[in-house]
């Protein structure tokens, strides 16, 4: 606070005058004088024997001299400077607290349309270092997986990006922070057991949680090199800030979830139906990628003599009907609950059973070759009804399947005899033909009705396979 | 001697200003009060501040009218305005502009932003 002098208080036209009638009014030779003993008021240039100070917390801040009848001048002037420092005092204090009320109306106009998880988390760094003196800030979230503190960003000297800390009482300040959710001041780390020694030297810090309705998601720390001494007021305003902030990365980091499972879905909607998307998408247990064995049934369908069906064909036109066949294949396969595994000029390869677990997997996949053998006599362009004849060939069994291929590029797929054994079956099948084997014709001959073509030496393949045809 | 006048009906908030612009006063710039139009008038005629905090919604003459007066005033027209309004109050910034307004901060306004402020176009040293 900036002191106060009796200059300044007599700068009050209103207190000058007032002050100055009454002096007049004693009828007797005085005058005011600051602290330099610079005259401010009246007229007694002679330094009368008598000097009254006027003195504010000890301090002498001018005198009035005079005769006796000066003292209660004195007095008057005085009681005027306590209640200026009052005034001062209090006009101060209101002042920090407007700060507050205005740093948090430009923080939360800040950071309240951002959903950038980063950015708002520099945001409240770049906020909380403006306002708190500090040589670095952190923010830390738990990470849910890992269940440890990480920083998501800091600034100053303490940015150590890839510090991680696992959360518990009496394990890092932060972490006792992040367990009890209460806010502390040290302003003496080096003599705090918790302290966790970093790369650089921290004097003081403050660390407050980042508290959501329910839960704690995280902490800030503010630090200084040198010991500083951090207030009650100090952690007030962190506290402030942590508390605007905690919801607002409490939504930036479901928001970031949201594009992440956008980006997933819409991934996964290019190979699998709609319904199964959501069931992946809902379902609680994880849906695993990586290579995995796993009991599918996998469905072939191919075009019969498609090269020399097209030869006529100008190659735009066979792209077109291509195009039209395929989705209206896909459709069906969608329809029922087939994962689009990949086509491979006119082929189509498509999976029931991965990578959502389902059921009645061979019945769906006949189900399946049935409503494409159908629809394709009813696909509008007439071209394609005539000319294209489609066999299907239909395998179950155990596979490898997953995410197969070098890191630049991946594919989800199915490795194993049982998906040769399908291929082979396709290629066995003529136009209009679907052929399963007899682990498929096991789980569905209750269902279907089933022509038995009986055990063929498929290329490849040391042992014969049986083969059924599906009658529809 | 430099000056700034600052005027608002509210006393807590001429009270505010006073103590944000304490530092300024420190560098021997004198703060001068007003708690109303007519007054903040008389005020800039008399005393001729380099500077005026003035609120816009102020009982009688409010500030557009006694910036407009200050402006069309040759005499005094180069004092530098800010206008102060209160967030959330409707704010006719084309208004503003038409009565010759140099800048317009919210309330509630950065104290921080009216010390820069003051500086800058007392151009104060720090």
């Amino acid at each position: 606070m900036a002191e106060i002098t009796l200059k300044k208080i007599f700068s009050d036209t209103g207190v000058r005058s007032a002050v100055n009638d009454i002096m007049t009014s004693i009828n007797s030779p005085m005058s005011v004088l600051d602290a330099d003993e610079e005259y401010l008021l009246g007229a007694d240039k002679n330094g009368s024997a008598l000097r009254f100070p006027i003195a504010l917390s000890g301090c002498v801040i001018g005198w009035v001299t005079g005769t006796e009848e000066a003292r209660p001048v004195a007095a008057l002037i005085d009681h005027l400077a306590r209640r200026e420092q009052e005034r001062k005092s209090l006009a101060a204090e209101t002042l920090d607290r407007y700060k507050e009320i205005s740093l948090l109306y430009n923080f939360v106009d800040k950071i309240a349309l951002c959903l950038n998880l980063n950015e708002v988390a520099k945001l409240v760094i770049e906020e909380t270092r403006k306002n708190i003196r500090s040589s670095s800030a952190s923010v830390m979230l738990l990470n849910q997986r890992t269940r440890n503190l990480e920083i998501l960003a800091a600034s100053g000297r303490e940015s150590s990006p890839k510090m991680t800390l696992k959360p518990g009482v009496g394990i890092g300040i932060a972490g006792t922070v992040f367990f009890s959710g209460k806010a502390e001041i040290v302003n003496n780390v080096a003599s705090d057991p918790r302290y966790i020694k970093g790369a650089n030297r921290v004097g003081s810090m403050m660390c407050a949680p980042l508290k959501t309705r329910d839960r704690v998601i995280g902490v800030i720390n503010v630090s200084s090199e040198e010991p500083v001494g951090y207030t009650a007021g100090n952690l007030k305003l962190l506290h402030m800030l942590t508390a605007q902030s905690a919801l607002v990365i409490e939504n930036a980091v479901f928001h970031e979830n949201k594009l992440k499972e956008e980006r997933i879905k819409s991934n996964l909607e290019r190979y699998v139906a709609p319904q199964i998307v959501k069931a992946i998408m809902d379902s609680k247990e994880n849906i695993v990628f990586s290579p995995t064995k796993r009991n599918i049934t996998v469905l072939f369908s191919d075009i019969r003599n498609f090269t020399t069906t097209c030869e006529q064909q100008p190659p735009e036109k066979i792209v077109e009907h291509l195009n039209e066949y395929f989705t209206h294949m896909v459709d069906v396969i969608f329809t029922h609950g087939g994962t689009l595994n990949k086509f491979v000029g006119d082929m189509i390869v498509a999976f029931f059973g991965a990578p959502g677990k389902t059921d009645q997997n061979e019945k769906r996949a006949i189900e399946s070759a049935i409503g494409m053998q159908k629809r394709i006599k009813t696909i509008p362009a007439v071209w394609i009804q005539n000319n294209f004849h489609t066999g299907i060939g239909i395998n179950s069994g155990e596979v490898v399947i997953g995410n197969i291929g070098s890191p630049h590029h991946m594919d989800y797929t199915a490795i194993g005899d049982e998906v040769n054994t399908g291929s082979r079956l396709q290629s066995m099948a003529k136009g209009g033909q679907i052929l399963v084997s007899r682990s498929v014709y096991e789980a569905t001959k209750d269902l279907f009705q089933f022509k038995e073509i009986g055990s063929v030496q498929v290329k490849g393949k040391n042992r014969s396979v049986e083969v059924f045809e599906v009658l529809y | 001697m430099a000056k700034i006048l600052i005027v608002d009906d509210e006393p807590h908030i001429r009270m505010l200003l006073e103590q944000a612009l304490e530092e300024v006063e420190d560098k021997g710039v004198a703060l001068l009060k007003a708690e109303n139009g007519e007054q903040a008038l008389d005020a800039v005629r008399q005393n001729k501040p380099n500077l005026v905090f003035l609120d816009v919604m102020m009982p009688k003459m409010n500030g557009f009218d006694v910036c407009r007066a200050i402006k069309n005033d040759p005499a005094v027209q180069d004092t530098y305005i800010v206008l102060l309004t209160a967030k959330g109050q409707e704010f006719d910034r084309q208004k503003g502009d038409e009565v010759g307004a140099d800048m317009y901060m919210t309330k509630p306004f950065d104290p921080d932003e009216i010390v820069a402020k003051a500086f800058e176009v007392l151009k104060l040293s720090r």
